[in-house]
């Protein structure tokens, strides 16, 4: 997820600060680029709460039962749909036949994940 | 979509690094080498973040370089046909309008641009709907859905995109009034 690379550059980055005093000219035009866009489109604030949407128990059942892919679960934590509609739009695979039993399970989903996000 | 991933590479060594700090050297060439490259199969090569291993050198004849194969970890960035991320406007002109996320490029024309947003010239180029409560201008966020992507001789990717559909394009709206000079943006 992105708050999860966010996390990752912004300590690499800081490691280059001790090393030297211009960290930027050390790094390539890329690294930080994407330093930017992700810090910027980060939804989540900090480690624990990543942890906490990573582990999520539904996220957990679905991704051993139904194979939810990472890649899945990482659109969703970058994008916090709010609707069931927006979810589906995003990743039109949650809604394969076995994933979840109807939408109201999915919009529990969503609504549990709103809800670590707003008491980081 | 970044990913966190494995990969090799056999690196050459010159001589003259042959000595007590090889393995620092090594590890510093790598990060030099590979850290901004961009390949079609792996997208943009962010930030190595750990060496595994380094095998066993191999020397070559006539030249004396010496090739290490190296396993290392590292952040990657690449775009997927279909997927659906945010992207920061960075010039908007008639043709459609150009987007940044992260290292890449994205370019999105004018016909898939909703039909009832017109183009309006002047110092602040833009795209505003007719009521004009949504507007997308240079540092909007736009939530958007890539619909191809291309490697260019420059190993800039370019991605050729379509806002996001209808039901993600509400949202996109949503998010679109929240310019970044003017106000910070909701997390």
């Amino acid at each position: 997820m992105n708050c999860e690379v966010a996390l990752i550059l912004d300590k690499k980055y800081e490691q280059l600060q001790n090393i030297s005093d211009d960290p930027l000219s050390q790094t390539s035009q890329v690294f930080e680029k994407s330093l930017q866009y992700v810090k910027r489109f980060s939804r989540y604030k900090n480690s624990e709460t990543v942890k906490q949407v990573r582990e999520y128990p539904s996220f957990q059942t679905v991704l051993s039962r139904n194979r939810l892919a990472e890649f899945e679960l990482c659109v969703l934590g970058n994008l916090c749909p709010e609707t069931v509609e927006e979810a589906i739009a995003m990743v039109p695979t949650i809604k394969t036949k076995g994933r979840f039993e109807d939408d109201d399970a999915i919009e529990k989903m969503l609504h549990d994940l709103s809800l670590i996000k707003k008491f980081e | 979509m970044f990913f966190h991933m494995v990969l090799e590479r056999n690196m050459q060594l010159h001589p003259r690094y042959f000595g007590p700090h090889l393995q620092e050297k090594l590890k510093s060439k790598l990060v030099k080498d590979v850290e901004g490259t961009c390949s079609g199969k792996h997208g943009f090569v962010v930030a190595v973040t750990k060496v595994d291993n380094i095998g066993k050198g191999l020397i070559r004849e006539g030249t004396g370089f010496v090739t290490f194969p190296v396993k290392y970890q590292c952040v990657v960035f690449r775009p997927f046909r279909g997927e659906i991320l945010e992207a920061v406007v960075t010039l908007v002109n008639k043709m459609g309008f150009f987007a940044e996320a992260g290292p890449v490029n994205i370019f999105v024309s004018n016909h898939l641009i909703p039909d009832d947003m017109e183009f309006q010239s002047g110092d602040a180029p833009n795209y505003t709907t007719s009521d004009g409560s949504v507007k997308i201008q240079k540092d909007s966020e736009v939530r958007l859905k890539i619909i191809g992507v291309r490697v260019d001789a420059a190993e800039i990717v370019n991605s050729d995109a379509g806002l996001a559909g209808k039901k993600c394009f509400d949202h996109t709206f949503a998010r679109n009034e929240h310019n970044l000079d003017n106000c910070p943006v909701e997390k």
